[in-house]
């Protein structure tokens, strides 16, 4: 009884373990990963001031750019930690690029009264349609696309971006 | 004691005595780890917000959501409408949802599982067509929200003669006759 009791438990703990990854994984798009990022590279959108920017603008940086929208709560809750994460590896080449998903008015608002500490373009809803093309299958937010030195898309996320795995993943590449 | 192996996933094997807590143990962490393998793949909106409509007479049409499990619509983020633009569509006030305490939004309604409203028309010819609009956003519990979406129903309305009645109701006698 001992032994099956014994393998019962292991035979648990490996699937709270396997549905513990799944669940927390479970958004990342793995068959992106290492992609070509010159489409997304290519974009050029206004930011809250009307002004075009192009995302090719940080070479040899790089890139997170982050799909979001001020009505998205789970957006919202992951943003501070982007703007640690700015601050703490900026110096080092990390560049947080924002794209709202959102009018200009309410991402202007925003903006300030959060402090952002990185600039975010105007996307509109079209821009959901964009990161569709990116990986976002079900045109959800936050959507998030880590892009390496050299232009290459690493890492495509769906749903919150949590800190540790930001940061395992950008210190591999800084 | 000589226990028989029991590969993890796999259902437990009819319980002897002496497997009977392994198998509960196995079951219940079963029971538990599921809900969050069921959320592999999120679905897309018009999946999670399925949107129906039928006229249930030639002045009324009943829209229904119908919410998937781990996913909420906002109340106040629900809109209506009818095309042609000359048919005019009267929304009544949404029935109460759950009240969720959202920290950047404040109090918030979702609602969950599903939603049914009847809406009433009018100018619209009775055996007409008419399209109904349905604007709505919602979430899913996994931490994603989805931009606003429209779907569209097309309704065929009844033709006047067959409508109001019920069919618990006894015909309904004129005076005259």
């Amino acid at each position: 009884m001992g032994r099956l009791l014994r393998g019962g438990l292991i035979a648990g703990a490996g699937v709270i373990a396997l549905a513990t990854g799944v669940y927390f994984g479970l958004l990342q798009t793995p068959d992106m990963e290492r992609r070509d990022g010159a489409t997304l590279l290519a974009l050029s959108l206004p930011n809250a001031a009307g002004v075009e920017q192009s995302l090719s603008q940080w070479p040899g940086k790089v890139l997170v750019v982050n799909f979001w929208a001020t009505w998205c709560a789970p957006c919202r809750e992951e943003m501070p930690e982007f703007m640690r994460a700015q601050n703490e590896y900026g110096s080092k080449g990390l560049q947080f690029v924002g794209i709202a998903v959102d009018q200009a008015d309410k991402v202007e608002q925003f903006s300030k009264e959060f402090g952002l500490n990185y600039p975010t373009l105007i996307g509109g809803y079209g821009a959901v349609e964009l990161s569709r093309t990116l990986g976002n299958k079900v045109a959800a937010l936050p959507f998030t696309i880590v892009v390496d030195r050299q232009g290459r898309i690493v890492h495509t996320q769906l749903g919150q971006l949590k800190p540790d795995k930001l940061r395992t993943i950008v210190e591999k590449l800084l | 004691m000589d226990c028989p192996h029991t590969l993890p996933g796999l259902p437990p094997r009819p319980p002897r005595i002496s497997g009977h807590r392994a198998s509960l143990v196995l079951a219940l962490v079963l029971a538990a780890a599921l809900p969050a393998l069921a959320q592999i793949s999120p679905l897309p909106p018009e999946k999670a917000f399925r949107f129906s409509a039928r006229a249930l007479n030639p002045q009324t049409i009943e829209a229904r959501f119908q919410i998937a499990d781990g996913y909420y619509l906002y109340r106040d983020r629900i809109h209506f409408s009818v095309e042609p633009a000359a048919t005019r569509l009267t929304v009544p006030p949404l029935p109460d949802g759950k009240v969720k305490e959202d920290q950047f939004f404040g109090k918030v309604q979702t609602y969950r599982g599903g939603l049914i409203v009847n809406l009433s028309i009018k100018d619209a010819k009775a055996g007409d067509k008419v399209v109904l609009v349905a604007e709505s956003q919602g979430c899913a519990d996994v931490g994603i929200c989805y931009p606003p979406h429209v779907q569209r129903v097309s309704v065929a309305l009844p033709a006047a003669t067959s409508a109001p009645t019920r069919p618990d109701e006894p015909p309904r006698k004129s005076w005259f006759n």
